[in-house]
């Protein structure tokens, strides 16, 4: 495990040091923040996040395969792949470090947005238990994205194809599972529902938090981070 | 220390190690020559751990590469060609992540690494970012990163590569520091560099090793040592051309010559006893033939005849080799 912290914690840096983790960080607090002033603070508005979170994540959408693209692919084009590749440090951890650190990027990008919550608080009288509920899904949300972007960036030498292929596996799986329900009956329908990620978002919206939900999102994080973890190991071999 | 046994490597198709055999014993220091293709990185990278033979073993201190691949990884400190580096870490950052991938921590993360930057020189630029190194600070930041653990087997893929010539020699001193407390392996295309700095050279071409043993033995052994240059009066007194008259020297199995200009020429004598120094016999018979010469010379083979042999006997027996298959394919075929 502590093999898996020091490459998170390196992961981490290394978003804070380069330009892009600054740009994705902006990029995400200004649209939020925009959607924020113009629409939760208006007067007459109701004293809730939940247009920010369902504006959230949609914007982790693009943002968060912008922050795991380059969590193996970099490593490749760079050649510090091989030097990681030759340390006492196993496949599985180098997947879960990396993971790891991408996860705690996205806390840190997250995190300022609690400065909405508190000046929702200052204005009006605001209930916690949807905006709790809404901070859970959308950073459980943000780990099924970069889950797969890592799968993504282990396949490739390219950022940009590993976030391509993110972003187009989550729009197709979205098109598919909301156009495709109702349009092939029973018991397809309940199919399609299952894979959306942004119905079951819609449930948890409204305050409910379905653990149903909590355990499908989480499976999805084990699922791609193995699957990655896997990924490196095979390629050893090939 | 390292064994490797029967080793084989294919990508596909492709087989880019056929049947490495080797032993490495501890302390030696080892150069890995050979063409790009050959197949030394790639047994380089399976001894690391990074890679797994598809046929044979290895194994490093008594360690097996793949079902013990971590304590192999520990045993070892690989430095890969161009050193790579997170450019955007601090040179004293980077080290620090590299000993906490190899276990170090608290003091003992300290010490490794003010003892790899007094050993590498970094003080410096210890505080600098990788990127903004040059590049010969970048080789001995990496070098710095691959000796934290105090590895027992140093392994150097083409380590002065891209350097000046300053930077070479600050790089192959160090080099030559480090050899002397551990196993050592330098791949290397410089072959004066192999030559100078290593115990024993293993040879690689068309995935095979091709030549095994101390520099002096490889050079020795190559068919064509103990050849004589000598520049003579085209014609002696006695009217016989210089070739006629160097033929019959005792002892020449074969003469070569070429028009040196001005009524010279250059003469290549290869002798049936290779070993035997055979210059007092050319000038003796050069002197009763009353044959004037002005060079006498001899030729001294180098590790890069050596390479060049060795390489172009691999192409040639790989290239016949490849016919014959063919050969027989058409004649099943028919």
């Amino acid at each position: 495990m502590t093999g898996s912290l020091t490459i998170a914690r390196r992961e981490l840096m290394s978003y804070l040091r380069t330009p892009v983790g600054w740009v994705v960080m902006a990029l995400y607090l200004l649209l939020s923040g925009f959607f924020i002033a113009f629409g939760t603070l208006q007067p007459g508005e109701p004293a809730s996040m939940r247009g920010f979170f369902g504006v959230s994540q949609w914007l982790l959408l693009i943002v968060a395969p912008a922050i795991s693209m380059k969590l193996l692919a970099d490593e490749k084009r760079s050649g510090t792949m091989e030097s990681l590749m030759t340390s006492p440090v196993s496949d599985w951890q180098i997947a879960i470090g990396k993971y790891l650190g991408a996860v705690f990027f996205l806390l840190c990008m997250i995190a300022p947005t609690l400065l909405y919550v508190g000046l929702l608080e200052l204005l009006a009288d605001p209930d916690y238990g949807p905006i709790v509920a809404g901070y859970l899904v959308l950073v459980l949300v943000g780990m099924v994205y970069l889950s797969v972007g890592l799968l993504a960036s282990t396949l490739t030498e390219s950022q940009i194809v590993a976030l391509l292929a993110t972003l187009f596996f989550f729009l197709i799986l979205e098109v598919v599972s909301v156009r495709g329900g109702g349009l092939v009956g029973e018991p397809y329908d309940r199919a399609f529902y299952a894979m959306s990620i942004q119905l079951r978002i819609a449930d948890t919206a409204k305050g409910i938090i379905d653990s149903a939900h909590i355990v499908f999102l989480g499976a999805i994080c084990v699922f791609f981070v193995v699957l990655s973890a896997v990924t490196l190991e095979v390629r050893r071999w090939r | 220390m390292i064994s490797v046994r029967h080793v084989h490597k294919s990508f596909g198709q492709v087989q880019a190690v056929r049947g490495v055999d080797f032993e490495i014993e501890p302390g030696q220091v080892v150069g890995i020559l050979g063409p790009n293709g050959a197949g030394k990185t790639t047994t380089i990278r399976m001894m690391t751990g990074a890679i797994p033979p598809s046929r044979g073993s290895i194994s490093v201190d008594g360690l097996d590469s793949i079902s013990q691949t971590i304590g192999v990884r520990r045993r070892i400190g690989y430095l890969p060609e161009s050193a790579p580096a997170y450019r955007e870490m601090r040179t004293l950052e980077f080290l620090r992540f590299r000993a906490g991938l190899f276990g170090l921590r608290g003091r003992r993360r300290g010490a490794a690494i003010e003892k790899a930057i007094g050993l590498c020189q970094l003080e410096e630029v210890r505080k600098r970012r990788v990127g903004q190194l040059s590049k010969g600070y970048r080789q001995r930041v990496g070098l710095a990163s691959v000796l934290l653990h105090d590895p027992k087997v140093l392994i150097l893929d083409e380590p002065t590569n891209g350097l000046d010539p300053a930077q070479i020699a600050s790089a192959r001193s160090l080099i030559r520091h480090l050899a002397g407390e551990r196993t050592m392996i330098v791949v290397s295309h410089i072959l004066p560099e192999v030559e100078k700095s290593c115990d024993r050279i293993i040879l690689f071409a068309g995935g095979k090793v091709r030549a095994d043993g101390p520099p002096e033995s490889l050079i020795t052994a190559l068919p064509g040592a103990g050849r004589y240059t000598v520049e003579a009066k085209q014609d002696s007194p006695d009217g016989r051309s210089a070739e006629e008259v160097l033929r019959t020297v005792r002892g020449v199995r074969s003469i070569e010559s070429s028009d040196a200009g001005d009524g010279w020429v250059r003469c290549l004598l290869g002798f049936e006893v290779e070993d035997d120094d055979h210059r007092e016999g050319i000038a003796r018979h050069a002197q009763a033939a009353g044959l004037t010469v002005r060079e006498l010379r001899a030729q001294t083979p180098t590790l890069e005849d050596v390479y060049l042999r060795l390489v172009a006997y691999a192409d040639d027996h790989d290239a016949q080799k490849r016919a014959e298959q063919t050969r027989r394919q058409q004649d099943d075929a028919a």
